[in-house]
């Protein structure tokens, strides 16, 4: 039979040993992650992010409205609507709106952020384009910002300053002075009007193929043209 | 001395001990209702103490919630058991061959101890969500958040600066790592919902907040086993002494919205408040997601995701296809398929580092062992005097 001196053992073992366990048990104190910074290659950000809905959509219910204010876990599909939260609720407060649908244009009842929600379908070709009235608070970044977001959606390149008058023109829009836009893609385009209105900004956006939106130009002027906000002030 | 290390040997500690984690499992066990298996964990398991309170949704509870029960912590019980188990090991140790066995277990539930330890120090869970024939090369914790400047100034790469909300805490000023820039939060919400700002009451002046009028109300963070909570911050940011401005960041403003931007003396960051990433040298690619059902029916025989890695050095880059009970390891992960988009175009893996992983087997191993030994020569000796007698 193995047999040692036990004492031996105890006495020259114990000391390091725990003192090994209260480092072990101190580290517990080490589970947080801590700050830092590094690099990470080049990301790429979504090409025409919200606030303005970005895809033409009939379905919405304000469950769906509700269900984007919340973290995003996943990436979501590519017909998803993208709105910040609170912003279905402004639109809701903001005044009402009137207008002449347009000839050959269905008026379908708008949900979420949009006050106005107008589809067309040419019946040969069967393109679609869509006209969407939006409201936000504030600038939203203001006109230069709202311009380029308009032109990322319609695969154009984002401007300067400089360049913004070569796409915009004064405009009135319910008897206040707004900015009209056209912003001419290969494959698709935007026609727009933005009014700054009592601390918020409208916005009137066109979009469809480039053929149908040339096409229907003169529709869309005519809408614009009938377009009465509400004015509490008023 | 001596008599602290008769303590720490002492059977009656470990009797103590043993008696404080049932209590401790008992509580955690019953708050688990309430607050969920990860928020449980941290509170009782992750802890030094605690203390259980009497549910307010518990008969009289209005009355009762100032019940508390303080108690040990899994850290201070797990601590003390190690401390335990290893002075009286060594006290008591001699080597006869008799005893192997009993060493083995003991030295096994040492290093189940320990492997636990370095597996809640060391060992990182998080998901991965890549598109059909999209890339990714990070993954991210829905329930950890980080506050991010990011510098994209560089055509080359983004310089990322994350600080963990955990190390933020209102009136504290946190030197943004490797800028001269400071965080100072306002107010932090660990669940929220965003709202339009009544009047002028909105104490963030910069970014989406001034733009759009966006505030925050707080809400009771949520525990329940899939709720996202929405995690927002009001916070300052100073340069030197000088406020650049408060911004509202919370993890419902990703990247699905515009930027808010910081302009800084000498450049401009992006600030936000996410899901804590972590990036990896190496991307994943899927090729394709695969539900399978069985046929006429909605009911799931199988989820797959069919990926390739992307590796600078491309010795390493491989084909593999992941499915249940059948994770990828690579480059120190793993890769397990955990869920996938609502359309079924994207796949959500998820991503386990654990360097600790293979002590559990080993100690379970030692102690199977031991116990076999010392069950075996028992067995032996019995037969032994049977056959005498």
């Amino acid at each position: 039979m193995l047999n040692m001196n036990a004492f031996q053992i105890q006495r020259f073992h114990w000391v390091p040993l725990s003192l090994l366990c209260l480092a072990l048990w101190s580290l517990t104190a080490c589970d947080r992650a801590q700050p830092q910074s590094y690099q990470i290659p080049k990301e790429e950000r979504p090409a025409n992010p919200a606030p303005i809905a970005s895809t033409p959509s009939t379905t919405k219910t304000t469950a769906t409205v509700e269900a984007e204010a919340q973290p995003q876990a996943q990436p979501q599909n590519g017909n998803s609507m993208r709105v910040l939260p609170g912003m279905a609720e402004a639109a809701k407060a903001a005044g009402a709106i009137q207008f002449v649908t347009p000839e050959n244009w269905e008026a379908r009842t708008p949900s979420g952020i949009r006050k106005a929600d107008l589809y067309y379908t040419n019946q040969s070709t069967g393109e679609t384009a869509n006209i969407a009235v939006t409201v936000f608070p504030g600038d939203v970044g203001g006109l230069l910002a709202n311009i380029n977001r308009w032109r990322g959606q319609v695969e154009l390149p984002a401007i300067n300053s400089d360049a913004l008058a070569e796409c915009i023109n004064s405009r009135i829009l319910s008897n206040h002075s707004g900015t009209y836009a056209r912003l001419i893609g290969t494959q698709r385009s935007i026609l727009g009007g933005l009014l700054p209105f009592h601390g918020k900004t409208w916005f009137f956006k066109l979009l469809g193929d480039t053929k149908t939106v040339l096409e229907q130009e003169s529709a869309f002027n005519a809408f614009l043209d009938s377009v009465r906000i509400e004015d509490p002030h008023h | 001395m001596a008599a602290l290390l008769q303590i720490f040997s002492s059977l009656k500690l470990t009797v103590i001990l043993l008696s404080a984690s049932m209590v401790l499992i008992f509580f955690g066990t019953i708050d688990q209702v309430e607050y969920g298996i990860w928020h449980t964990q941290k509170l009782y398991f992750e802890s030094f103490v605690v203390a259980w309170q009497y549910p307010p949704q518990w008969p009289a509870g209005d009355q009762l919630t100032w019940v508390r029960i303080p108690m040990f912590g899994g850290y201070t019980i797990g601590g003390l058991m190690l401390i335990n188990l290893t002075v009286s090991y060594t006290r008591r140790f001699s080597l006869k061959t008799a005893k192997l066995g009993l060493y083995a277990i003991h030295f096994g539930l040492i290093l189940l101890l320990v492997s636990e330890l370095l597996t809640d120090l060391l060992a990182v869970e998080s998901q991965m969500t890549i598109s059909e024939n999209g890339r990714a090369n990070y993954s991210q914790t829905i329930r950890e958040n980080e506050l991010v400047l990011i510098d994209r100034s560089d055509p080359e790469f983004d310089q990322v600066h994350a600080i963990p909300v955990d190390s933020l805490k209102p009136g504290k000023k946190v030197q943004i790592p490797d800028t001269s820039l400071y965080a100072q939060v306002v107010s932090l919400y660990p669940n929220s919902q965003l709202v339009q700002a009544q009047g002028s009451q909105n104490p963030a002046n910069r970014g989406v907040a001034e733009k759009m009028g966006v505030t925050a109300i707080p809400k009771a963070p949520d525990y329940s086993e899939k709720a996202i909570n929405t995690v927002t911050a009001y916070v300052e940011i100073l340069d030197g002494q000088e406020s650049l401005g408060t911004w509202l960041v919370s993890n419902v403003i990703d990247d699905r919205f515009p930027p808010q931007t910081i302009q800084a003396s000498e450049r401009d960051y992006e600030i936000a408040l996410r899901f804590q990433r972590h990036y990896y040298p190496f991307e994943l690619e899927l090729l394709d997601f695969a539900h399978d059902k069985y046929p006429g029916t909605e009911i799931p025989f199988n989820f797959s995701s069919k990926i390739v890695t992307h590796n600078p050095d491309s010795a390493k880059n491989q084909q593999a296809l992941i499915y249940m009970n059948h994770p990828l390891r690579y480059e120190g992960l793993t890769f397990y398929q955990a869920s996938f988009s609502p359309d079924e175009t994207a796949t959500v893996l998820q991503v386990v580092r654990n360097p600790g992983w293979l002590l559990p087997y080993v100690s379970v191993l030692l102690m199977g062992l031991g116990m076999t030994f010392q069950f075996g020569l028992h067995f032996t000796k019995y037969l032994k005097k049977r056959k005498t007698a």
